[in-house]
């Protein structure tokens, strides 16, 4: 029989509750403090836009392409193919031959990826790559 | 996981055509681009082929259940393929023929909205071969995913936006609550396994060992009841029932008939692997037949009954005969739980005791009456002002059909004298086993009520059927005129046909076989340790 979430102890999530206490303290504490104590200077370059150190340049609503909205979203589809990848790798040296056939295993990545190539092509036929 | 790829062909098959449906409809060319359709057309076909030759499960309570489904899936999905011809891009792709406009793929639909009618089906043939709780929940989203979308593009019109939102939030909804309810399941049972090989740990087996014992936990139940009515939006059944007369009304009426069947029967599969995951055990477990275990029998019975009567009451006071057959779709789905609280009856029941198979037999039923119902709807629109056309969906625009277009005119009187389930027609052949295994599990007030509610019925489908026999047709400005697919009136003729013959046919039988049930094992506890309490506190008191 496997341990069930029905059959634990309520008191064993005690540590859980004890951390989201400390957490909800920490921050509501952080911000009271820093209410009380904390000097008040304002000011223009005080109330400037923080850009890394240096002096903001333009606006930063500007509109762009939404097409970089769909490359974006091609991009995520091979993002997400090559985070796949990293464990089937990881695994397939070091499968045990005598368990597991090492073609099937390569036959199933393989159809992983034919599945991208699929959604490459429609993304091509659907347009997102031209730019006119 | 080789023997499990085994008997996915059917899935799989419809995969790799929704991939070549989705590249192929991006076609600059027409000719090529109307290839989607027929496309999708012929993968179901073959599938249905492949699924009626695989194997049935090895192991589960309920081991024809994959086989049946896919292929009912299947099945009624060809039909659907017909009904849905035309619908995406429809003026988009009459101003190309126009040529009013050249072609943009990045506003066409076609493909998309094809090969998502594929993904859809694909996902419920999922849910009828579902042995994991993981599988479940993924198969029942990639049935419902792509309908959202299917239902936005099925018009062009805003209303179908909106009624794509209301589906989406509210799906979203459901999707948390069945969500919910599985993580329950597993924390009350410690596996996500559904059904496993005897002597290995399945949520099946864990169930039945508990209710032999100490009875089932208070979180397993939770769970169970949470799944059920999460699933419960699926097959728009009560208390998840709101969006379906809005967004059935807002879809094009093809889509709707597909939104009709295809979710209904993702979700009765998945109601029916749940329950024989619970078990009809009854109240001991050792006697043959039996309910399912408490608190859920009595939910579904609730259920069952709130969900017939709400459905046939509104459906009364309806104008709009597409929210008269959505309100019609909440009280099938109400019919058909009451096969679910019936349950499968003693081992080597009749047909006519098993409630499984009456609720398989009903749902290929319905599948294919409600699909006659909406090819007609689908078939006919009205012109407006400015030259588009709209659907037929007010019940006066079906005023005198059979006197001026009689093939449309008798499906639909056919389509609705079957819903209503009358003698000689397919619809009574589903009907009865519903009455007579809930008789023989001894539901009498279940089975006044469903007698009650099949009265309340008639008064709706007569009218339907009398507006297009009886009444002489309405000739005025905007006059209700054929639409340009004759695909949707084949599919409205090919399910009168089946109306008419099915029932000669021995499908039941068939249903018989989906709907046989065997009983899990309880899990035995290994040697020497007893299925005690594990306190995480005492790791060491042994």
């Amino acid at each position: 029989m496997p341990t069930l979430l029905a059959d634990t102890d309520v008191g064993s999530y005690l540590p859980i509750l004890l951390l989201i206490t400390m957490a909800i303290v920490f921050a509501i504490a952080n911000l009271a403090a820093s209410n009380l104590i904390g000097p008040r200077r304002t000011g223009h370059v005080k109330g400037m836009t923080y850009e890394s150190g240096m002096n903001p340049v333009g606006t930063a609503r500007k509109r762009f392409n939404v097409r970089f909205y769909l490359i974006a979203m091609v991009f995520l589809v091979f993002d997400i193919e090559i985070i796949f990848l990293y464990p089937w790798a990881v695994t397939f040296p070091n499968i045990d031959h005598a368990v597991a056939d090492g073609a099937v295993w390569l036959g199933r990545i393989l159809f992983f990826l034919l599945t991208t190539v699929v959604a490459y092509v429609y993304g091509y036929r659907k347009g997102v790559f031209r730019f006119d | 996981m080789i023997e499990k790829i085994g008997a996915l062909w059917p899935e799989i098959i419809l995969f790799a055509a929704a991939c070549i449906v989705m590249v192929v409809g991006l076609s600059p060319t027409a000719a090529v681009r109307r290839l989607c359709a027929p496309l999708a057309g012929a993968a179901l076909i073959v599938a249905g082929i492949v699924a009626w030759f695989t194997t049935p499960a090895a192991h589960g309570p309920l081991p024809m259940l994959p086989l049946f489904g896919k292929t009912l899936v299947a099945g009624v999905g060809v039909l659907l393929a017909l009904l849905l011809a035309g619908t995406p891009d429809r003026e988009y792709e009459s101003a190309i023929a126009r040529g009013a406009t050249g072609y943009d793929p990045i506003r066409a639909n076609r493909a998309e909205f094809w090969a998502f009618f594929l993904f859809s089906l694909t996902g419920a043939m999922l849910c009828a071969g579902a042995d994991d709780l993981i599988w479940l929940f993924l198969a029942l989203e990639l049935t419902s995913l792509p309908t959202y979308i299917m239902v936005a593009v099925s018009t062009g019109r805003n209303r179908s936006m909106e009624a794509a939102v209301k589906y989406f939030f509210l799906g979203a909804l459901g999707a948390a609550v069945f969500l919910y309810g599985f993580t329950l399941l597993y924390g009350g049972t410690g596996t996500t396994r559904l059904f496993a090989p005897a002597g290995e740990p399945s949520i099946a087996s864990i169930l039945a060992a508990q209710a032999a014992g100490p009875g089932i936990n208070a979180v397993a139940m939770t769970g169970l009841v949470l799944s059920f009515l999460g699933v419960c939006f699926k097959i728009a059944a009560v208390p998840m029932h709101f969006y379906t007369p809005d967004v059935y009304q807002g879809a094009s009426s093809a889509v709707a008939g597909f939104l009709a069947f295809v979710p209904k029967a993702a979700g009765f599969f998945t109601i029916l692997i749940l329950a024989g995951a619970a078990g009809w055990w009854g109240s001991s477990p050792v006697d043959a037949g039996g309910s399912l275990p408490q608190p859920l029998h009595q939910i579904v019975l609730i259920v069952a009954i709130l969900t017939m009567s709400v459905g046939n009451a509104l459906a009364v006071v309806q104008s709009s005969a597409k929210r008269m057959l959505a309100y019609s779709s909440i009280a099938h789905s109400g019919y058909m739980l009451v096969g679910v609280v019936a349950g499968p009856g003693p081992a080597n029941a009749p047909y006519t005791s098993n409630g499984v198979a009456a609720v398989l037999f009903y749902l290929l039923s319905y599948g294919v009456m409600n699909l006659g119902a909406f090819a007609v709807l689908a078939s006919l629109e009205r012109r407006r002002a400015d030259g588009s056309a709209d659907e037929a969906d007010d019940v006066n625009d079906l005023k005198g059909l059979c006197a001026t277009r009689p093939l449309l005119g008798w499906t639909l009187v056919l389509s609705v004298v079957g819903l209503l389930g009358l003698p000689p027609l397919l619809g009574f052949w589903a009907k009865l086993p519903l009455f007579t295994s809930a008789i023989s599990s001894n539901e009498i007030g279940l089975v006044i009520v469903l007698g009650l509610n099949s009265a309340v019925a008639a008064y709706y489908y007569l009218r339907l059927a009398s507006v297009a026999l009886l009444e002489s047709p309405e000739l005025t400005n905007d006059t209700v005129r054929s639409s340009p697919f004759p695909a949707r009136a084949v599919a409205g003729l090919a399910s009168a046909v089946g109306i008419v013959l099915l029932a000669a046919w021995p499908l039941n039988q068939w249903a018989m076989q989906g709907g046989r049930y065997q009983r899990v094992e309880p899990l035995k506890a290994a040697e020497g340790t007893p299925p005690a309490r594990v306190d995480a506190g005492a790791p060491a008191a042994r």
